[in-house]
């Protein structure tokens, strides 16, 4: 095995675990808001778990992907670890923004159902109610 | 807020026929009818103008709120799932005072709407 071919399969075995390793810290960490969302519908909170965490996949592999081809030759261990670096570096950037678009996505989700908690319209008064009385 | 009671006026067959829709309708928030002026609602709400809430549909909630004519019918579409993007909707600036003078209308007249849909078995 040639140290170009190495340094390709590195790249791929690093970018494929951290994939994984950030979808399913997003899969794991994003049901709770989703359930929330979803006024503890768990099981389509689940779903759309689920369904956003495939697209992360896809969006990601896709990335790394069309992102394998070096360009020049490599024939030192030097040359392959700073391939490698720049390769990786891109890959974990492009991670971290997915990342933060999800969370941006989680948020405004559960914004938009909390903006639906407020009644539409203020009361005309207040008044005691026999449990408060009671208190 | 987790549930709002709604004092109903029992001798009114449209209030009535109301109730039983509301009944069948799935809820966000739990709604509890008590008949308006009648000793329940005395005890719950001792401090409620009770004369008041003969002439309108009232709604409180658990935390105390009151919501008169207009405002209580938007409260309790906006405890049901399917209506509560209505209850935005009508009470929105521009469709507030339509919503108003219709809901008052319809109060108002509610014995005679009761009487001519046959409401009064």
């Amino acid at each position: 095995m040639t140290i170009g071919i190495s340094t390709y399969l590195i790249y791929l075995a690093l970018s494929i675990a951290l994939t994984i390793w950030v979808a399913r810290t997003l899969h794991k960490n994003g049901r709770v808001f989703l359930v929330d969302v979803f006024h503890g519908n768990e099981a389509l909170a689940d779903s759309v778990n689920h369904l956003l965490v495939v697209g992360f996949y896809l969006i990601n592999f896709g990335y790394v992907s069309l992102a394998l081809k070096l360009g020049y030759a490599i024939n030192t261990a030097e040359q392959s670890i700073e391939a490698l670096s720049v390769k990786i570096g891109m890959v974990l950037l492009v991670l971290g923004a997915m990342h933060f678009f999800n969370l941006f996505i989680f948020s405004r989700m559960r914004r938009r159902a909390n903006e639906r908690n407020h009644p539409p319209v203020s009361p005309d008064a207040f008044t005691a109610t026999a449990v408060h009385q009671e208190a | 807020m987790f549930a709002l009671t709604v004092l109903y006026d029992p001798e009114c067959g449209l209030c009535r026929r109301a109730h039983e829709w509301l009944a069948e309708q799935t809820k966000l928030i739990e709604l509890n009818f008590v008949a308006c002026a009648s000793d329940e609602a005395r005890k719950r709400y001792p401090q409620l103008n009770h004369d008041l809430t003969k002439k309108d549909l009232t709604v409180v909630s658990d935390e105390g709120a009151v919501y008169f004519g207009p405002k209580a019918w938007l409260m309790v579409l906006w405890a049901l799932v399917r209506y509560r993007d209505w209850a935005y909707r009508l009470a929105a600036p521009e469709l507030l005072p339509t919503t108003r003078r219709v809901v008052s209308m319809i109060s108002q007249n509610r014995y005679q709407i009761s009487r001519a849909a046959g409401f009064n078995r």
